[in-house]
C-alpha cells in the first residue's frame, strides 16, 4: 500500500520538488520554506535592508544640500562685454571739426530737439485727451444706467494676453518662394 | 602694552586722545551678504485692477529694444503707474540653415540672436489699462514684438537656472 501511494504522489508531484527524502519536510506539498533557515539568507535581507536605509539617508541629505542652495539666475549675455573688446589699447582719433561744421551740428541738434519736443507734447495731449473723453463717456453712461456702468468699470479678461508684432519696413512680397531651411536653437544652456 | 593697558583718558590734557587713528582711515561698509533670489508675491489684482502685468518686447535688434525698454519705463513713471521690476531675459542665439538650390548640403545663412526685455507693471486700473496698451502699440518700432499678459510663477522660474541634480534626485525619491 505504501509504496504505490509513493510512486503516485511521485507523477503527481512537480519534479523539482524533492520527494520525502530528508526528514525535515513537514508535508510534501510545501517547498522548501519549511526548511530551517539558514544563517546565510537572514544575513542577506539585514544587510539589504541596512544598505537601502543608508542609501535613503544619503539621498536625503544629497537633496537637503542642493535645496539649500539657491537658485541663481541665468547670466545674460547681453551685458557681459566680449573680452576681445576690452583688450586692445587703440585709440580712434577724430579729426578736427571745422566752425561751420561745428555750428551745422549744433544747429541740427537744436532744431532734432524741437522735433522731439514736439512729439513728446503731441504724445501727452494725445493721453489727456483719451483719458477726458472716457471719463466723459462713462459719467454719461452712469447716467443712462448704473449696471452698465458698473460692467464698464471692471477689469476686461480678455485683453491680456496681448500680442501685436511691430510694423515692417517693407511688407511681404507676394508670390515668394523662400528657399527651404531649418532654424537652430544654439543658446548655452546653464545648469546650476 | 603699558600704554594700551591704561583706559584713563586726560580729557582736559591737550594729549587727550592721542594715538587714534581709525577717524582717519576710508569707512569700511558691512559686508554686503549675496541675497537670495526669491520670488516676490505676485498680485492677483482686484476687479478694479490688473495685478501685475508683464509687458515683454522682443527683437533682433538689441539697440532697439532696449531703448524701446527706456521709453516705456519711462512713460509708466511719468503717468504714476507702478513699476515692480524691468529685467531682462536671458538672450536666444539661433543659427539659420537653408538648403542649397543645387545640392543636398544645408548652408549657414546667418546666426540670429533674440533679446528680451520685461517690464513689470502693478495696479493698472481697468479704465486706464487699455488707453496705455493703445500708446505703446502707437510708438512701437519696427520689428519688435510686444506681448503683455499675467505675471505667473513660471514666467519667474524661466529666469533660474536649470537644476538636473535636484530634479534627478526628486524623481527618484518619489
Amino acid at each position: 500500500l505504501m509504496l504505490c501511494y509513493f510512486s503516485s504522489c511521485s507523477s503527481w508531484l512537480p519534479q523539482r520538488v524533492p520527494l520525502r527524502g530528508s526528514h525535515w519536510q513537514s508535508s510534501l506539498l510545501e517547498l522548501r520554506t519549511s526548511l530551517p533557515v539558514r544563517a546565510q539568507p537572514k544575513k542577506k535581507k539585514k544587510v539589504d535592508v541596512r544598505k537601502e536605509q543608508a542609501q535613503k539617508e544619503r539621498m536625503k541629505k544629497k537633496l537637503k544640500k542642493l535645496e539649500k542652495a539657491a537658485p541663481e539666475l541665468i547670466p545674460i549675455e547681453d551685458f557681459i562685454t566680449p573680452i576681445k573688446y576690452s583688450d586692445s589699447n587703440r585709440v580712434r582719433s577724430l579729426p578736427t571739426l571745422s566752425a561751420e561744421e561745428s555750428e551745422r551740428r549744433v544747429l541740427l541738434l537744436k532744431k532734432w530737439s524741437l522735433f522731439k519736443q514736439k512729439q513728446d507734447e503731441a504724445e501727452k495731449n494725445a493721453i489727456k485727451c483719451l483719458v477726458e473723453s472716457q471719463q466723459e463717456a462713462l459719467k454719461e453712461l452712469r447716467l443712462e444706467s448704473e449696471e452698465l456702468y458698473e460692467a464698464a468699470i471692471r477689469r476686461d479678461e480678455g485683453l491680456f494676453p496681448f500680442q501685436r508684432d511691430g510694423p515692417s519696413y517693407t511688407p511681404p512680397l507676394p508670390g515668394y518662394d523662400p528657399p527651404e531651411g531649418k532654424c537652430v536653437d544654439i543658446t548655452k544652456v546653464y545648469t546650476q | 602694552d603699558a600704554l594700551l593697558g591704561c583706559h584713563r583718558s586726560y580729557r582736559s590734557r591737550p594729549t587727550h586722545g592721542i594715538g587714534k587713528f581709525k577717524y582717519l582711515l576710508p569707512k569700511e561698509l558691512p559686508k554686503k551678504r549675496k541675497e537670495k533670489v526669491r520670488m516676490k508675491e505676485i498680485d492677483a489684482g482686484t476687479e478694479y485692477q490688473y495685478g501685475d502685468v508683464n509687458i515683454q518686447m522682443t527683437s533682433h535688434d538689441l539697440c532697439l529694444v532696449e531703448h524701446f525698454a527706456q521709453y516705456v519705463h519711462r512713460l509708466c513713471n511719468r503717468l504714476s503707474i507702478r513699476v515692480n521690476e524691468s529685467y531682462a531675459m536671458p538672450t536666444k542665439t539661433n543659427e539659420v540653415l537653408f538648403m542649397e538650390e543645387r545640392g543636398s548640403k544645408m548652408q549657414l545663412d546667418a546666426v540670429l540672436t533674440t533679446h528680451q526685455r520685461v517690464i513689470q507693471v502693478r495696479g493698472l486700473s481697468s479704465t486706464f489699462a487699455p488707453i496705455l496698451l493703445e500708446i505703446i502699440q502707437s510708438s512701437q518700432p519696427e520689428g519688435v514684438h510686444l506681448l503683455m499678459k499675467e505675471h505667473t510663477e513660471a514666467d519667474f522660474k524661466s529666469r533660474l537656472k536649470a537644476r538636473p541634480e535636484l530634479e534627478e534626485l526628486l524623481a527618484e525619491m518619489s
